[in-house]
């Protein structure tokens, strides 16, 4: 069976066999919990106390408990990767066996957070390097040691780059003459 | 398979005998040596046995030497200890606890049988009671030893995750007008609690190259000689 939110692949075995998990607790407990996994999967801190207490009536033990949260950040983060919308999502839970109220509990908690979640996946995808901000300055040479009389204008920048692991910037340092600035002026503009 | 002690071995290990006739303060004393203490069974503190002394001792000594998160050192709070209840040197406890360590992690490390163990212990003419204890000892506490020195082996950097990306290269200062698909990887490897990261990247061709060359490594383990050997190892 091809399922949107897993990408038109097959769901895989461990979700099938924690979806029964997901039924014992309430579908209200269940959409407490979703917005508990939201919060972890938008960068804020998982509040794992309050998940402990809403999941001690359904008397899960504690592999239960992470099982459920494995789960639904498996659904929600697949869900927005794919960019399935909450109908189609509902529709293909009850497919696996979620019954009915549980599925549009979820599904609205997804609904809300649906865009935040897509632009923090964004954010979080591969980037190599990245460039935090340029300064400048412009000199102007009136004479060296090799010529007397020199009167051109030079250029200085600095690019601040962040690097791969996103901790530091770099400084790099670059010194042009005003033709050679020119070109990369030019060059720029063409990409646009 | 008898595991042979060296003259030096022996000699550390006569002390063990006579650290004996301290056996009915154990379960006071065990509170005090720390967190080494706290794996020994309920039942046999209060015993009182003769024997005691040098089993508890040897685990705790056992389980403070081999635990790698012990945080209390070891030696001169064990020596301390028994110094104070027993009155033997430091150095003699010390030379006795080491050569009781490297007792239990030999025999565990070559998983050597209760026979070949009772034997090899036999040359140190110790009592009946003490080599029943010592085989006890080695017995309750060999899985455990087994598998902290599994942990100890050298280790490659291992797989942590991978993160993709696929690129399309649609124009560069050379040529306009391109379709150029890339797929640039991040791997992220472990490495004795180090992370670092790998950026690769390849086009799609290679990619699935690579793949087909993994899954035909995969597909050796189905071959006959592969199973062969599989089925007699276990």
């Amino acid at each position: 069976m091809r399922f949107r939110f897993c990408g038109d692949l097959d769901c895989p075995d461990w979700v099938l066999a924690e979806i029964s998990t997901l039924a014992k607790i309430s579908s209200v407990k269940l959409k407490l919990i979703c917005a508990q996994v939201l919060r972890d999967l938008l960068g804020e801190a998982i509040e794992y106390d309050k998940i402990l207490k809403l999941t001690s009536d359904a008397k899960l033990e504690s592999g239960d408990v992470k099982a459920t949260i494995a789960v639904l950040s498996f659904i929600l983060s697949s869900a927005a990767k794919h960019n399935v919308d909450s109908e189609s999502l509902s529709s293909e839970l009850q497919q696996l066996g979620l019954p009915k109220e549980h599925a549009s509990g979820l599904c609205r908690s997804y609904e809300e957070k649906q865009s935040p979640l897509q632009d923090r996946l964004r954010a979080c995808s591969l980037r190599l390097s990245q460039l935090g901000s340029v300064h400048w300055r412009v000199d102007y040479t009136l004479s060296s040691s090799e010529l007397q009389e020199v009167n051109e204008p030079v250029v200085h920048l600095t690019f601040n780059v962040r690097d791969r692991e996103g901790d530091k910037m770099t400084a790099v340092p670059v010194t042009l003459s005003a033709n050679k600035f020119w070109v990369l002026l030019a060059d720029r503009k063409s990409v646009v | 398979m008898l595991l042979v002690l060296s003259a030096d071995h022996q000699a550390h290990l006569g002390c063990l005998p006579r650290a004996g006739g301290a056996g009915g303060e154990q379960a006071p004393g065990r509170g005090g040596t720390g967190p080494e203490s706290g794996e020994t069974g309920p039942g046999r503190g209060e015993s009182g046995h003769r024997a005691e002394p040098r089993s508890f001792g040897g685990r705790t000594a056992v389980r403070g030497a081999l635990c790698p998160a012990a945080k209390a050192p070891r030696a001169p709070a064990l020596c301390v200890f028994f110094k104070g209840k027993l009155n033997i040197g430091v150095d003699i406890i010390q030379h006795g606890v080491e050569g009781l360590v490297y007792l239990l992690t030999e025999s565990s490390k070559l998983m050597i049988s209760e026979v070949d163990f009772q034997d090899s212990i036999n040359v140190l003419g110790f009592s009946d009671e003490l080599n029943k204890s010592l085989l006890q000892l080695y017995l309750d506490n060999r899985k455990e030893i087994r598998s902290i020195l599994g942990e100890l082996a050298p280790r490659l950097p291992s797989y942590h995750s991978l993160e993709w990306r696929l690129d399309v290269q649609l124009a560069s200062r050379s040529l306009r007008q391109q379709i150029k698909p890339a797929v640039t990887m991040k791997l992220h490897l472990n490495q004795n609690e180090d992370q670092t990261a790998q950026v690769l990247q390849t086009d799609p061709a290679t990619l699935l190259h690579l793949i087909q060359q993994l899954e035909q490594a995969l597909g050796e383990m189905k071959m006959n000689h592969c199973r062969r050997i599989v089925r007699n190892m276990k």
